[in-house]
């Protein structure tokens, strides 16, 4: 239902900003045509996927997510793929069996619990699996990351600070990020286990190391690899292949909140005269 | 109900602390300060501002804001607003003076009627219904006058504004363009701004009318336009104008006296969102016990 709602609202942005964003965006590509030979870009088996060199530090601008079909019926969202998740733990496994999502195989209409059914927020790495679009811009010492999911945003810390010795739990974690090559890594801790790894119940725990590895594989597209190393709720780190996102220069996020009363209101209008259960009880 | 703060620091610091919102921002900084100095130190030593006496940034004058006014287009921080005690009972949230307050319309009143806030003269224990205990969005200007920091961030072509309470952030867009001309109502609604000389103005229209515009119950109508004015005093002293022209709720424009902020350069805002399930939990810890209602009143 919310997937369907988002991509609308997406679908309504795009007409009414092109004609503004173009200016930001021209200014944006100006500034990026920096000399050749700047960025040690290294040699490697993917080498030839990056003639735009001087691309690849930065990040910065609106990227979507495309269907690609890895589960029948629920567009997009595997860049954490159900396909490579290992074991889970007994912990996680009694988690994994409470949890009752609204879409994929083990849905039951009427007794849903998704954790943003009653509006929690949505972290990573789930926030960056769903068909809704991200922007990310690069400030000093940070890189900022804005959903418009939940009208969420992180922050990753690029200063050089470590992350945290015992962080509070917390739905976002504790970011940081650094370059290795071409490649913007992400490392987060410091998460609660209040909510789900994807939309079909894989849990998170505050045992989580989230590792995000993005690299601009050419002007237009975003390259994703999320690893999750959760001992407590999985046997050994859920490696998801590469997932690809398309940068989108027209577009503005929007605002999208997740209101509980506007979710009762939605229950009325649309969810029980469909059959579905209500957001909650 | 306690009235010797506002209830919005005891549910801010509700999910770390017991204290009050500063409280909760400064155990930010035990942590991070030490970090946050590398990132600050850049900012300090390029900003070199060499006036101090700041103790009492009241007595600023416009000749000290002349002496920094290489600062007066930086914005970039994280700012706190302090309590100045102008409401009896009630510190701190007078960035919006409801002393201040034109008359209401009709339909200004109605809304206003139906309003039950959890504090200040009107407050009714048991039957508070302020939008932000069903965990709606705090959005401006309620976001601009509550005792918790926010922080700016200044990038081409948008002012970004990051706020503590509820995680929030809106963009300002400052590229030029115009307001729209018919925005669909939003809780943050659509804001463009421009460098008036040394002040920064923010206008922002296309509003929904969910929110209240302070913790007293005044309504917000799709007809606002709100209206701030940020000016950079000295390096450590933002002065922020909040003049709210919204004829379907008010007769005549809202215009408060400026109200001063202190740049807090050591902390880094923390992850405060609102939670239903959790909001329930506090009712039942301490809301109930206390004798004030519970956050939700099924529909």
């Amino acid at each position: 239902m919310k997937l369907r709602l988002a991509i609308l609202k997406t679908k309504n942005l795009i007409g009414a900003s092109v004609a503004a964003m173009a200016l930001v965006f021209a200014a944006g590509l100006f500034a990026q045509s920096v000399p050749k030979g700047q960025a040690a870009a290294p040699a490697g088996p993917t080498a030839s996927d990056t003639p735009s060199g001087p691309l690849s530090h930065d990040l910065s601008g609106v990227w979507m997510q495309y269907p690609d079909g890895d589960v029948p019926g629920v567009p997009g969202m595997n860049a954490v793929s159900n396909r490579t998740r290992p074991p889970l733990t007994p912990w996680g496994q009694a988690k994994f069996d409470a949890a009752k999502p609204l879409v994929g195989p083990r849905a039951i209409p009427g007794v849903e619990n998704n954790p943003e059914l009653r509006c929690y927020p949505d972290g990573p790495p789930k926030l960056l699996n769903l068909p809704n679009p991200f922007e990310i811009v690069q400030i000093p010492g940070r890189v900022l990351m804005f959903f418009e999911l939940g009208h969420t945003w992180r922050e990753i810390w690029t200063d050089g600070r470590p992350l945290p010795k015992n962080p509070d739990p917390s739905y976002l974690g504790y970011s940081v990020g650094h370059w290795e090559g071409d490649t913007f890594v992400v490392d987060t801790i410091g998460f609660n286990d209040k909510l789900w790894d994807d939309s079909f119940g894989n849990p998170r725990s505050d045992q989580t190391h989230l590792i995000e590895r993005y690299r601009r594989l050419n002007h237009d597209t975003l390259e994703l690899q999320i690893t999750i190393d959760d001992p407590k709720a999985y046997t050994k780190p859920w490696v998801s292949p590469p997932k690809l996102h398309k940068l989108e220069p027209g577009w503005e996020i929007a605002e999208w909140f997740c209101v509980m009363d506007e979710d009762n209101a939605y229950d009325n209008a649309v969810r029980k005269p469909a059959g579905v259960a209500p957001a909650h009880k | 109900m306690l009235m010797t703060m506002p209830s919005e620091n005891l549910r801010a610091s509700r999910p770390r602390i017991n204290s009050a919102a500063a409280l909760f921002s400064a155990r930010v900084i035990a942590p991070a300060a030490a970090l946050a100095v590398i990132v600050f130190a850049g900012t300090l030593s390029a900003q070199t501002a060499p006036d101090s006496s700041t103790k009492n940034a009241k007595s600023t004058t416009d000749a000290a804001a002349a002496a920094n006014a290489p600062l007066s287009h930086d914005l970039s921080g994280v700012w706190m607003q302090y309590p100045d005690k102008r409401v009896d009972g009630a510190p701190i949230v007078t960035g919006i003076d409801e002393s201040a307050r034109p008359p209401l319309t009709p339909w200004g009143q109605a809304r206003f009627d139906a309003a039950i806030p959890f504090m200040g003269p009107r407050a009714v224990a048991g039957k508070e219904n302020n939008p932000s205990l069903r965990c709606e969005p705090e959005a401006v200007p309620k976001s601009l006058i509550l005792p918790n920091p926010f922080e700016i961030v200044q990038i081409p072509g948008r002012v970004l504004m990051f706020f503590e309470e509820f995680h929030l952030w809106r963009p300002i867009w400052t590229d030029g363009r115009p307001l729209p001309k018919d925005p669909d109502p939003s809780y943050l609604g659509y804001s463009v701004g421009k460098w008036e000389d040394d002040t920064f103005v923010v206008d922002t229209i296309g509003f929904n009318d969910r929110p209240w515009v302070d913790s007293y119950g005044n309504p917000r109508s799709e007809e606002m336009h709100l209206t701030e004015r940020y000016r950079r005093l000295n390096h450590d002293t933002l002065e922020l104008q909040i003049i709210m022209d919204d004829p379907k709720a008010y007769k005549g424009a809202w215009v408060n006296a400026p109200r001063l902020y202190k740049l807090e350069p050591g902390w880094e805002l923390g992850e405060f969102f609102c939670v239903m399930d959790e909001e329930n939990d506090y009712s039942n810890r301490v809301r109930k016990p206390a004798g004030g209602a519970p956050a939700t009143t099924n529909p």
